[in-house]
Formats: C-alpha cells, structure tokens, sequence
C-alpha cells in the first residue's frame, strides 16, 4: 500500500532537520526557513536515494519552492 | 576501463600531514558564524578537525619527507627506485613538473623515469594502476607512488562550502613487481561533462591570473570567493558520487569473486564522514568496514586520503597480515577508480606532520 502524503512529509522531516520546526508544513515557502541550506539539499539528496531510490540534482531540489513541491519529485 | 594486474605488490606506505591544526567551530566562530549553525553542520557532516600546512610548505615537500621515511623504515636505496609518479593538482610550478622536482631532491638515477599525473580525489587509485602497470609490462622492478596536495591554499576562508573541508597532505607507497601476488582489479573511469563542478577557473593557459581574476564575488548561498579560488557544487558532486561510486565498487569486488561480506575493508576516499557513510552503506558494506575518522582529523585530503585511511585505521594489522581491501576514489574531473587488493604484510611508517612537531 502506498504512503500517503503526510506519512512522506513526516519521513522527510524526520531526515530533513532544516523541514523540521514548529508552524513548518509542506506550504511553508523553503527560503524563509533558516536551514534551507546546502547542507539540508545534501539531506534531502540522501533521503530521495534511500527511501525511494532515485538520485536527485540539487538544480532539481532548489527549484523547489515549498516542502509539496518536493514531495512531487518521488515517482508514483 | 576494467583492468586487472598481476604478480605486483604494495611494499611500504607513509604519508606526512601538514602541521598546523585548523578547529572547525574556532575558525567559524571567528568569522561571526553561529555556534548553533556550526554545532548543526559539525555532527551532521563530520567536520572537526583538519591539518594544513604551514607557509612556505608545498605539496612537493610533503610527500618527499613520506618518501624519505618510507624508504629509510624499508631500508630501501633510491637507486633501486625504477620510477617515480606524483599525483597532485598543487604543483610548486607550471613546468618543471614535481615528480622531476621529487627525482632530484632524492638523488634518484638517470634510468629512473619521472612523470606527474594531474589527478585529485581519485588520483591515488589512478597512480597505483599506472605503477601496477609499469611493474607489470614496464620494466620496472620498484615504483615509488607520491600522491599530495595542498587544497586548503586554493580556498578562500570566506568560502564555507570549501575552506572548512579541506587538510593537506603529501604520500608515498612503494609498488613491487613479486612473482607471487594475487592480481589487483582496477576499475577506471570518468564524466568530463561535469568538469566544472569542481573547478579553479583562473590561474592557467585558458584564464591566466590577473588582478581581475582576483576580484571576489559572492554567491547565492552567500559564499565569497574568486576566480583564481577551488570552487566545487558540492549537491552535484554528492549526486555523482551517489549515481556512480556504488557500481564501480561492486565491479571490482565482482572482478575479485568477493562479495562486502568476505572483503575486509572499504576504503572510501575522505570527502566527509556524511558522505563516507552514506557511500559505504550504499556499497553493501558494514559501518565497521567502512573506516571514516581520518577526515574528521585530518581533512580531505585529496588524493592522499586514502593512503592516509589505509594507514590510520589499517596501519597495525596491515603491518601483521594480509586483508581484503577495496579502495575508491572520487572527484575532480569528474573521475572517480576503484581497486580491490590483498594488501598486506607492508611496511608502514608512522603517520606525521612536516615539518616534525
């Protein structure tokens, strides 16, 4: 059975520290979190590879504007 | 290009570090940084120390003080050195190149050959296959194998995708030709479409230095550097790791007949422990496997990194017996090679800094 959008948002949290914060949903806009920064692509670079297998470009990543975004990269 | 290589052996190796001691929280501390931001990327990537050299030290210098100690721990004469190769992007000069540098220093024979290999991160694992070569089809009897630079001259301090990364070093290992080793299994590869992600744009034939290649400019992220400054995309070189150090590692274990379980060791170039770690754990191989501290002390040290890791974490038993090891490196080029070896019984002088503390 697949997961659902908000078990894939609570996985990346949990391996995202800079998604992880109080108010931060999948709306929240990722520049206007503190650590959206290159440490967290690289997180969620590893995240993208070990919970659905595909490696993602960090151009891929940052062309994301918020966590829902991201979330539409894993492949369905 | 698969290759595989017989009846040669890693005889002694030895690396000698920079001496002055660079402290990552220190060093970010003192340039405003937060010490929650700097605790934060600490832990998670593995930043702590690194060792780099003091003014005036190069490359060149480094690894002739591990050549020295090496060959006196083997009571080797530099005559019977057959050919020198050095591995290093940080040359003292355009031209002569340093391996000639290193022939003369040591007062080596006209009848050993000298060449340089303008490799990085993966430069060791290339050096190794050009000795193994040598002794294989060469002629050569010994092949003494410098592989070091000194990166943390090409950052800039207001650069934190890459000042805080990088240590110096300077290796050497010597390679035998022996009528009785198993084969070393050699994978060599490269990706020259994504040069630029790792990239000293200024300072050679296409953009020599000027004052202009001086000016610094900061980036998106905030990061201040020049032309003339190592620049690296640090998410595109974790994605090329990701997509190809896995396969290259298991077509030499492949080539061997070993699966992760009955080789001994992965030895994974030190571009960071997060990196190491998650590399190694992609490969197949056990955490106890996949040694990852020697960056945490020294730095990524280029291509001396993985001698460095052989000899920090493997130094004892390798000196006692012979252990199953793969060893890849990756990086700059883009390039990235592994091997799987039986290495062992070796020499292995202590790990130092130069000049001597």
């Amino acid at each position: 059975m697949s997961k659902s959008e908000t078990e894939l948002w609570a996985a990346l949290q949990a391996d995202v520290d800079g998604l992880n914060g109080p108010g931060i949903t999948q709306k929240t806009r990722l520049e206007t979190l503190p650590q959206w920064d290159s440490l967290a692509i690289l997180l969620v670079i590893t995240h993208f590879e070990q919970a659905h297998g595909i490696v993602l470009s960090g151009n891929q990543i940052r062309a994301c504007k918020t966590g829902r975004e991201l979330l539409q990269l894993i492949p369905r | 290009m698969l290759s595989s290589l017989s009846n040669i052996r890693i005889a002694g190796l030895a690396l000698s570090t920079g001496s002055v001691t660079r402290d990552f929280i220190a060093d970010g501390l003192a340039l405003g940084l937060e010490r929650a931001q700097l605790e934060r990327i600490s832990q998670t990537v593995g930043l702590k120390e690194r060792k780099v050299t003091a003014p005036g030290i190069t490359a060149l210098d480094l690894c002739e003080d591990a050549a020295r100690r090496l060959l006196d721990e083997m009571g080797i004469d530099a005559s019977a050195i057959d050919a020198v190769i050095f591995v290093t992007q940080t040359p003292d000069h355009s031209q002569p190149n340093n391996s000639s540098l290193l022939h003369g220093r040591l007062g080596l024979c006209k009848s050993t050959a000298a060449f340089d290999l303008a490799m990085g991160c993966s430069g060791w694992v290339y050096g190794l296959h050009q000795a193994a070569l040598l002794c294989a089809h060469g002629g050569a009897a010994r092949v003494l194998l410098c592989a070091g630079d000194t990166l943390s001259r090409l950052t800039n301090p207001l650069d934190r995708a890459t000042d805080p990364l990088f240590g110096d070093a300077g290796s050497a290992a010597l390679i035998e030709k022996t009528g009785h080793a198993p084969a070393m299994h050699f994978n060599l590869e490269a990706d020259g479409s994504g040069a630029k992600s790792i990239c000293v744009p200024a300072g050679g034939a296409r953009l020599p230095a000027t004052p202009l290649t001086k000016q610094e400019i900061k980036d998106a992220e905030g990061n201040i550097h020049h032309a003339e400054n190592l620049q690296m995309n640090g998410s595109d070189v974790f994605n090329f790791t990701l997509r190809e150090v896995p396969g290259s590692v298991a077509s030499v274990l492949k080539m061997a007949g070993w699966t992760p379980m009955q080789a001994d060791a992965l030895i994974l170039h030190q571009a960071n422990r997060f990196m190491v770690s998650t590399i190694g754990k992609k490969c197949g191989f056990a955490p106890e496997k996949t040694p990852m501290d020697s960056v945490e002390k020294f730095g990524n040290q280029s291509s001396a990194s993985i001698p460095c890791t052989l000899i920090h974490a493997l130094g004892a038993p390798l000196q006692e017996k012979t252990l199953k090891v793969v060893a890849c490196g990756y990086g700059v080029g883009l390039s990235w090679g592994s091997v799987a070896l039986e290495l062992g019984p070796i020499v292995v002088a202590p790990l130092q800094s130069f000049p001597k503390l």
